[in-house]
């Protein structure tokens, strides 16, 4: 069952689609077949008179009866006397007893039965619009009514006309009330309610698709909604309805309703099919154009005839606009378009065959239009495009969300990529920055006191001064400890830098019996004190200690941590001669260049160095900024 | 080292020194050998080239301190602490480095080295060295002092530790060793550190080596920890 259901739906809609239409043109074919009802007499001849003009005599006339066909826009009243055939007579006294059906009366009329008027439909109904032709009608004619002998009894069916409609009467059928009012029922059912329901169906579709044209402003959508809402409009104003105001008016929109409707479902359909400008969508514009002012002289003339003639441009049009759409399909068409192809055909055929039978009179039941159903089926086939488009983009959108998300993903791999690339060269750039420093500590430090060492021993000639080389590798050695130590992470912890610090100026110190004070206190820690901030640390108080013990003659030396409002302050104070003191050139170095390096050093660590007199001796003072990053990154030791 | 100016040298708590060096370097065995010429009393128990030799020689030795060196030619130095502190309690296990690179010690600490000694000192300096700790002196420096206050985590002051709130994982300082810790960060000596707090110098040292052992047994925890959590216990 499921295997058959896939098979089903894996079959093209155009393949069943016209397998479907077949079958409905063939029934369509079957039902409206020119065939008698059993027991019913068809009467084809009636006598008619004017009344408005009481100069005419009754005339025999032949039914159908159409007043357009012999007066250009007759609007008059005309009486149709009706003999009952004879052959009712032995019917007449039993049950079910007979009736009579109008297939075709209009536009307004009543019947009369022996003088009692036994129906009428808008006879006494003022100016408005209706057409009572637009459905059969049943009149059962009461047994007590009749007279006898039977031919005296008298049908009399008159009615009033309107210009630009078929006005008239068509063949009227005599029979069994039961057989009658069930062809009744049958016509009724094809004039009335399936139009309705064709009104019912276009209008929700057609509300649809202006929905989703308002929502995506695809005009494929607004031809759709445009054509399905015309046709609404049509249908309803092809039912049995009756409308206030002057006929004229809502003549003209009924019949331009159909112009509009072929042309916006052409115009929807060479959209669909993408077009472009063809000569078929050229004339299509035209005809929509045209058609309101060919209908508006046709309203102004009043003449039928004219009407006759745009339906005959509107089926001419279509046909050619339909063969345009097969030349196209020379060039292969998609599923939903042959399937448009297939379902127009059918509605041209339901058309033409519409033409043919009711305006020029083919054979064929013209009480049953095809062209009802034709819209029904075109209305569901143009739906089932809709949905199919609307599916369509939505799988689109779904492809065009993963293609976005597919990019999204790929920049974001390029981005991470880039940004290793970054990473990297950040870490290349770290890495040189300090393998220079240390590059350059090691020159400094190291090499030279290696240098140093390597003169004393090349020197020294034969006679090594081993205690001399031992002391000068061991502060070799030093050096290379206290590079390394500036290595270890210290997090610009002060007293611990300075404790590690005075490990190796210990030595030095009590070498040269000067006591150390140890006043170091725990104090914030102090940005910009990294690795190369620490040895650029060191190197200062290293200096500052070379001065005391050379040059101060001190005996004690202070070295205190302490905190002052944002700053913190590390000060080296001796109880030596003082600044002023030395003899000049030997403070710091050389006439001052161990001040210069002293202030370099602790420009680079972002400190500011003051000296002062310590009464007696020198007081040194590094005062650190606790703000923030007032060290420089960059810079030449 | 801090503390090489506070212990008189040579006294006879360190009479029956038996070494044991394990060191790929001949001239540090040189040296050593040098600088034993100055204790007659002292002997050197043997000596290891390699982590291979020393694990087949060095437990049958009969040595009460192990020089280690942690850079040895087939393998780290840590191993070989982590099974002489096993089977050896009682020894000293020195490790003797160039540098005494903070970083570097803590690892040998927690393995269970008891002390450090700089390579590169003077004889004499290395003698004086090895007495101190065996006298109960613990070599310490201002990083590692540091260091060991990250590691570890205090007692607030007047508050014991939680045992609730207290995991495998986490080592209590007591406020007395806090102190001391931050003193030797901060750069003090253990003489001042003693007069600061009114101790001796030589319970500040007790204070320095009890926190060795700590380092050392809470290591072994977590090791013993991470074998259960495997599966391997």
């Amino acid at each position: 069952m499921r295997a058959l259901l896939r098979r089903l739906l894996d079959t093209p809609a155009y393949v069943w689609a016209a397998l479907l239409l077949t079958a409905l043109l063939l029934f369509l074919a079957q039902v409206t077949r020119l065939q008698g009802v059993d027991g019913a007499v068809v009467v084809r001849q009636a006598h008619v008179q004017l009344p408005l003009e009481p100069a005419s005599a009754a005339r025999p006339v032949a039914l159908p009866h159409v007043w357009d066909d012999v007066h250009r826009s007759w609007s008059g009243e005309a009486w149709y006397r009706i003999t009952l055939p004879p052959e009712l007579a032995a019917l007449a006294r039993q049950e079910p007893g007979i009736g009579l059906l109008l297939p075709r009366v209009g536009v307004r009329f009543r019947v009369l039965f022996n003088g009692h008027e036994l129906a009428s439909e808008g006879w006494r109904r003022g100016p408005g619009y209706l057409d009572a032709g637009t459905q059969a009608h049943f009149v059962a004619l009461p047994a007590s009514l009749m007279r006898s002998p039977w031919q005296d009894n008298r049908i009399e069916v008159q009615l009033r006309g309107q210009a630009l409609r078929i006005s008239g009467l068509s063949p009227v059928w005599f029979g069994p009330a039961d057989v009658l009012l069930q062809r009744h029922h049958w016509l009724q059912w094809w004039q009335v309610h399936l139009t309705w329901m064709v009104a019912a169906s276009a209008f929700l579709l057609g509300l649809l698709s202006l929905l989703i044209w308002a929502h995506s402003g695809e005009r494929l959508f607004g031809l759709l909604a445009g054509g399905l809402l015309v046709l609404t409009g049509r249908l309803a104003l092809s039912a049995p309805v009756f409308l206030p105001g002057p006929f004229v008016l809502w003549d003209y929109l009924h019949k331009l309703s159909f112009t509009l409707y072929c042309g916006l479902i052409y115009l929807f359909m060479s959209e669909l099919f993408d077009f472009g400008q063809g000569p078929a969508r050229k004339l299509v514009r035209m005809m929509m154009l045209a058609g309101p002012l060919w209908l508006a002289v046709q309203a102004w003339a009043g003449d039928y005839q004219l009407y006759r003639l745009w339906t005959g441009v509107i089926v001419l049009v279509c046909l050619f606009a339909l063969l345009q759409v097969m030349h196209r399909a020379r060039w292969g068409l998609d599923v939903n378009q042959r399937l448009m192809v297939v379902v127009g055909l059918a509605t041209v055929v339901t058309g033409l065959r519409d033409f043919m039978v009711v305006q020029l009179g083919l054979p064929g039941d013209a009480d049953i239009r095809w062209m009802t159903p034709g819209s029904l089926v075109l209305m569901f086939a143009m739906g089932w495009v809709l949905l199919q488009r609307v599916t369509r983009s939505l799988e689109q959108v779904g492809r065009l969300n993963a293609e976005l998300a597919r990019q999204v993903s790929e920049r974001e791999e390029e981005l991470h990529a880039v940004f290793d690339r970054l990473r990297q060269a950040e870490n290349q750039r770290v890495l040189e920055t300090e393998r220079r420093r240390l590059t350059r500590d090691m020159h400094d430090g190291l090499g030279s006191q290696l240098v140093q060492t390597l003169n004393l021993v090349r020197s020294s000639g034969e006679r090594i001064e081993s205690a001399a080389v031992a002391s000068m590798l061991s502060h070799a050695l030093e050096e290379l400890r206290m590079t390394l130590d500036s290595l270890e992470p210290m997090e610009g912890d002060l007293p611990t830098i300075l404790g590690t610090l005075r490990q190796r100026i210990t030595p030095a110190l009590q070498a040269a019996r000067i006591e150390l004070d140890w006043q170091v206190q725990e104090v914030p820690a102090v940005p910009g004190l990294e690795a190369r901030g620490v040895m650029h640390l060191f190197r200062c108080l290293q200096e500052v200690f070379a001065n005391v013990v050379k040059h101060a003659h001190a005996t004690r030396v202070t070295v205190r941590t302490w905190q002052e409002g944002s700053q913190v302050l590390l000060s080296v104070s001796d109880n030596g001669v003082g600044l002023g003191a030395m003899p000049a050139g030997q403070a710091f170095r050389a006439g001052g260049r161990g001040m210069g390096n002293l202030r370099l050093r602790a420009g680079e660590i972002g400190a500011e160095l003051r000296f002062s007199d310590a009464r007696p001796g020198t007081c040194v003072t590094l005062a650190f900024d606790l703000g923030g990053a007032t060290a420089r990154r960059e810079g030449p030791a | 080292m801090t503390d090489t100016d506070e212990r008189p040298a040579g006294t006879a708590a360190a009479g029956d020194t038996r070494i044991y060096l394990i060191e790929d370097d001949d001239s540090i065995l040189q040296f050593l050998q040098r600088a034993l010429l100055a204790r007659p009393g002292w002997h050197l128990s043997g000596h290891s080239g390699s982590l291979a030799h020393a694990r087949e020689h060095a437990l049958r030795s009969q040595a009460n301190v192990f020089l280690v060196d942690l850079g040895l030619p087939d393998g780290n130095g840590e191993d070989l602490l982590r099974l002489l502190a096993r089977e050896q309690p009682e020894a000293e296990l020195l490790v003797f480095t160039v540098f005494g690179e903070e970083s570097r010690l803590i690892g040998a600490l927690s393995a269970g080295a008891t002390g450090y000694v700089l390579k590169g000192c003077s004889p004499q300096e290395l003698i004086e060295a090895i007495e101190q700790i065996r006298e109960g002196g613990a070599p310490i420096s201002p990083l590692l002092a540091r260091l060991l206050l990250k590691q570890f985590r205090s007692v607030q002051a007047g508050q014991p530790p939680d045992p609730a709130d207290t995991p495998d994982e986490v080592v209590w300082l007591s406020e007395r060793e806090t102190e001391v810790l931050k003193l030797v960060a901060h750069g003090y000596v253990n003489k001042e550190i003693a007069a600061k707090l009114g101790i001796s110098p030589a319970t500040v040292s007790t204070h320095i080596k009890n926190l060795y052992r700590k380092l050392s047994v809470h290591s072994r925890v977590q090791v013993v920890r991470i074998a259960q959590e495997r599966g391997l216990l």
